[in-house]
């Protein structure tokens, strides 16, 4: 049946497997989300630019406090990154597809029904107003009565779902999918960072799963995991989620530290300094961020041992970090530096993380972090992490990657305009808020008095974020010409080290014509590039054949059916009445869809 | 080259609209920049406080890096060392890195490449190595100092001077119990000058956090768990007011929609007029006029949720849940540290409580303007204590 389905056209895009095509949704839905996370800080940001504001409600405030956040993490970084692990993970390791292309598609299907799940709270009028933390007890049914923390719950147990298909179907396609030659010593250091995080999402998520699963038993039939009045502990909530949460963190950093560590060295003309140290420090940081959970609780009263222990671990993690930094200085160093966007967005992703990263270790030490603990010096800390780090070391890889996704390069113009307008944006927003953090004020605040002193760096926030919007819009714009107007890219723009840019831009839809054969990290650079350093003037292009003549899994639309199963299921728990008969509906669904899936002709 | 027909779909599609309705999406575009400027016009600023707009950290009743007790200073030992060595830090990666971006250019005269350095040993070792020294620096007087508090916690009982205070969160504002002596306030913990200090800090309802700036850090207020905080309360500074000094608090754990207005304010006052305080707080007001008479009555309508020591209220054994507003009239703010305690700003709040306090218990009431000029009256007036 499969091979009847078109392969153009939006019913091809439905039913696709192509990991090259599954990569441009989760990448167009990111940027999709993003406008929505995007207008939601800009919103909070209006409503604080002068103390005592009446732009938006209490209720509207705390509900966009819990999107943005929510939004940001798991609707436009998480699918951002995923893009990038679908679109490079089988061109960098030399691999036709990924090994699941079907559960590929159905861990998109999912991400995106969940997403709008999610926000479908916003049509309903009941936003979330929790904090995407949600912290117990003010989630029960008692202190958020209406169904807007279900909506929370269930949209984010869903995209976690997606998630945690996912990096089971990226550590297999690493583990097993690998071209000769490629041992995992010789992997592109971006794919170890996809490896350390995918470890990181299947070991983390089943725990959010099951507090989610808790806090919804507790909402709908009364047990009470997280009830004080009938001996739960609200304390325990924190702990589940912040033993998913803070491996969330270096699942949101660690790929954007491997595309960083790709970058620089091709606009640096060097390898890699340290290929070996980035990795241990790497796997030393997935494996330290299970140990470290606790230092968002300092100020819950954890007792004297626990507090020193996490204090302690959370300081450790300082020590790969900071080696990471010193080697991709050490990578620039001595370099012949090509100053294009993407290198750009790499180095000042270097330096804000740097920012971010001392801040944290501030934090790391308890008597500190009981001042800086939910003030706004928090707030200004996790954005150097995040947006200053991984959000930057993203663009950077949307930058050089794209002419790859699409065979044009993206305006260098438009691009460094945009760039600017981040750095500039960026940072009047957020330094400034290291300052408020000093000055006590606290976040999740949706208004402050005029006697506080803090108007003068309020405006200073604002005004950042809204040049920052302003290099956002830039960005699509950048993105909407690029595509049709953008410089042909050819199969190689930056000069690359890794194995995708030894294929045509975009790669055809069959990836590898010969299965390459790898015998150094970098093998693309040591096939371009002689042992004296000299230039081959041919190097070794992947050749161009019948797409007919390759075996390609077929497109299917099942994947597709399946998630949308899932999602009724999961939209049963608003509506009290109807409940069982839509999740019956949605079972049957899933159900007639796994039969469908299994019995398809490959 | 030849575009393969994988990312045709995306760009025709954008491509049509571009060339369809490139005047729809310039629209668009045009309205998002008009509205980031004009969303201002939109806000309403209510307050008559002039905006200062002053740049120095100091300036804020929340500034935190002062500490005015032993716990805080203490603190304050710990943030200054960490501080300097993260700066020194900060030079040791900004410096190179400004060295690179200028030395190290690609120059139109590079001819060939740059020495393909793979790595250096000796060199991970020395930036493994000294972080580790620095965070030892940075981790023994954290321990030192987690240990010593929870030393000061262990050990208040055996304290005879030590004052013992309840500290229950509210959604939203504060109940403060001094249990030796059967006093219960809101919103104003007042404290005597030079005495160790126990809280003991729970919450009634969701997750609070307990926080004054000044005297050191902040800790949660759970429900179902007690924490405890310990500490010497500072002498009472050389221009002190009459009162006592003042010192803000704040809740700084999202705990529901008037998370932002859940203030409370620290007095510091010496011995005497803290016991002062202990002891005219549970005295009956004082209804000196006709209009305070009236207000009483009315304020019978109050008294399932609030409670003034010495009237009817007192009587009423559940548990209320409103603060308790025996010493209302001495108090410097109402709604939980939010307004400045005057007739107008009571009469304010009597009238449209959730308009001051989105989501707060306190309803509306439906009393008439007169009514709540006298119970108005009756709360501010007859509950002042003499200092």
């Amino acid at each position: 049946m499969a091979t009847y389905l078109p392969k153009t056209g939006i019913i091809s895009w439905l039913t696709t497997v192509d990991h090259k095509r599954i990569g441009i949704l989760y990448g167009a839905s990111a940027f999709f989300f993003l406008i929505f996370g995007g207008v939601e800080a800009l919103l909070m940001r209006t409503q604080l630019i002068l103390p005592n504001m009446d732009f938006i409600s209490a209720a509207t405030y705390n509900g966009l406090v819990t999107m943005h956040g929510t939004t940001m993490i798991f609707l436009f970084l998480m699918p951002l990154i995923a893009a990038f692990f679908n679109f490079l993970i089988p061109l960098m390791i030399g691999a036709p597809d990924v090994a699941y292309p079907r559960m590929n598609a159905l861990s998109f299907w999912v991400f995106l029904f969940g997403g709008l799940l999610l926000n479908y709270s916003f049509i309903v009028g009941q936003l979330p107003r929790v904090g995407w933390f949600a912290y117990a007890n003010l989630t029960s049914k008692v202190y958020t009565p209406d169904h807007s923390v279900d909506f929370w719950i269930l949209g984010v147990q869903v995209i976690g779902l997606a998630s945690l298909i996912s990096s089971i179907n990226f550590f297999v396609t690493i583990i097993n999918m690998r071209c000769k030659g490629m041992s995992l010593l010789r992997m592109p250091i971006f794919i170890w960072a996809s490896l350390v995080t995918q470890i990181l999402l299947f070991l983390s998520l089943p725990v959010i799963t099951i507090a989610l699963v808790m806090i919804a038993t507790d909402r709908t039939f009364g047990t009470g995991f997280f009830d004080p009045g009938v001996g739960g502990s609200v304390v325990m909530w924190q702990h589940l989620f912040w033993i998913f949460g803070h491996p969330e963190v270096y699942i949101l950093i660690l790929p954007a530290m491997g595309m960083v560590s790709e970058i620089l060295p091709v606009f640096s003309r060097k390898p890699l300094f340290g290929y070996p140290v980035m990795i241990y420090s790497m796997t030393a940081i997935g494996f330290l961020g299970f140990a470290v959970w606790a230092h968002h609780m300092f100020t819950t009263g954890l007792g004297a041992w626990a507090t020193a222990f996490f204090s302690l671990g959370t300081m450790l993690i300082a020590v790969p970090t900071g080696i990471k930094i010193f080697n991709w200085i050490s990578t620039m160093w001595g370099g012949q530096l090509r100053f294009t966007t993407a290198s750009l967005f790499a180095i000042s992703f270097v330096c804000m993380f740097t920012i971010g990263g001392l801040s944290g270790i501030m934090h790391a030490s308890p008597p500190i972090d009981y001042h800086q603990h939910d003030t706004y010096f928090v707030v200004a800390h996790f954005h150097y992490v995040l947006y200053g780090g991984a959000v930057m070391g993203l663009f950077g890889g949307v930058f050089y990657w794209f002419p790859k996704f699409f065979g044009r390069l993206l305006s260098e113009t438009l691009g460094k305009l945009q760039f600017w307008l981040y750095m500039i944006g960026f940072n009047l927003t957020f330094f400034p808020m290291h300052f408020l953090g000093l000055q006590g004020m606290p976040r999740r605040n949706f208004t402050y008095a005029p006697d506080q002193g803090w108007e003068l760096w309020n405006v200073v926030c604002s005004v950042g974020a809204y040049l920052t919007a302003l290099g956002g819009i830039i960005f699509f714009i950048n993105m909407i010409y690029s595509l049709k107007w953008g410089k042909e890219a050819g199969a190689d723009p930056w000069d690359g080290r890794t194995l995708e840019w030894s294929l045509a831009s975009p790669p055809p839809e069959y990836n590898f014509a010969l299965e390459p054969q790898v015998s150094a990290v970098d093998d693309w650079w040591h096939k371009k590039y002689s042992a004296e350093g000299r230039k081959h003037s041919a190097p070794p292009y992947q050749p161009e054949v019948d797409p007919t003549t390759m075996h390609l899994p077929h497109p299917s639309f099942w994947p597709i059916v399946l998630a949308l199963g899932i999602t009724v299921m999961a939209s049963a728990f608003f509506f009290a009445q109807w409940g069982l008969y839509i999740a019956a509906t949605g079972a049957a669904i899933t159900l007639i869809a796994s039969y469908g899936w299994s019995y398809e002709t490959p | 080259m030849k575009i393969p027909h994988l990312c045709y779909s995306v760009r025709h599609f954008l491509n049509s609209l571009l060339s369809a309705n490139d005047k729809l999406l310039w629209l668009l575009f045009s309205a998002l920049l008009a509205w980031l400027p004009s969303s201002l016009c939109f806000g309403r600023y209510f307050d008559d406080a002039p905006l200062k707009f002053s740049p120095s950290l100091q300036d804020s009743p929340m500034y935190t890096l002062v500490g005015i007790t032993d716990w805080g200073k203490e603190i304050m030992e710990v943030y200054g060392l960490t501080t300097v060595i993260l700066c020194l830090v900060f030079l040791a990666v900004a410096l190179p890195t400004i060295y690179i971006l200028f030395r190290f250019r690609a120059r139109p005269t590079d001819a060939a490449l740059p020495p393909q350095t793979k790595g250096n040993h000796i060199l991970e070792i020395i930036w493994t190595v000294i972080p580790i020294i620095l965070l030892v620096i940075i981790a023994v007087p954290t321990w030192q100092s987690i240990f010593r508090q929870d030393a000061a916690v262990k050990n208040i009982h055996k304290n005879e001077n030590a004052l013992r205070v309840q500290v229950i969160g509210y959604q939203w504002w504060w109940k403060f119990v001094y249990t030796d002596y059967g006093v219960t306030t809101a919103n104003e913990l007042v404290l005597p000058e030079n005495t160790p200090v126990e809280f003991s800090i729970t919450s009634k309802d969701v997750i609070h956090s307990f926080y004054i700036p000044r005297f050191g850090g902040k800790i949660d207020a759970i429900p179902g768990k007690i924490n405890k905080l310990v500490y010497y309360t500072p002498p009472l500074s050389e221009d002190a007011p009459a009162e006592g000094d003042y010192y803000q608090g704040q809740c700084m754990e999202l705990c529901g929609l008037s998370h932002a207005l859940m203030r409370f304010e620290t007095i510091i006052r010496s011995t005497e007029k803290f016991q002062a305080f202990l002891a005219s707080h549970n005295t009956p007001p004082r209804v000196a006029t006709q209009r305070e008479e009236r207000g009483a009555e009315v304020f019978n309508q109050c008294i399932a949720c609030h409670t003034i020591a010495g009237t009817l209220s007192a009587e009423i054994p559940t548990e209320k849940t409103g603060p308790d507003l025996s010493n209302f009239g001495s108090r410097r703010t109402l709604a939980a540290g939010t307004r400045k305690n005057t007739m107008d700003n009571l009469r304010a709040w009597l009238k449209d409580p959730l308009y001051f306090k989105p989501g707060s218990l306190m309803p509306k009431l439906e009393l008439t303007d007169q009514q709540i000029d006298d119970v108005a009256a009756y709360i501010q007036f007859s509950t002042a204590k003499p200092l």
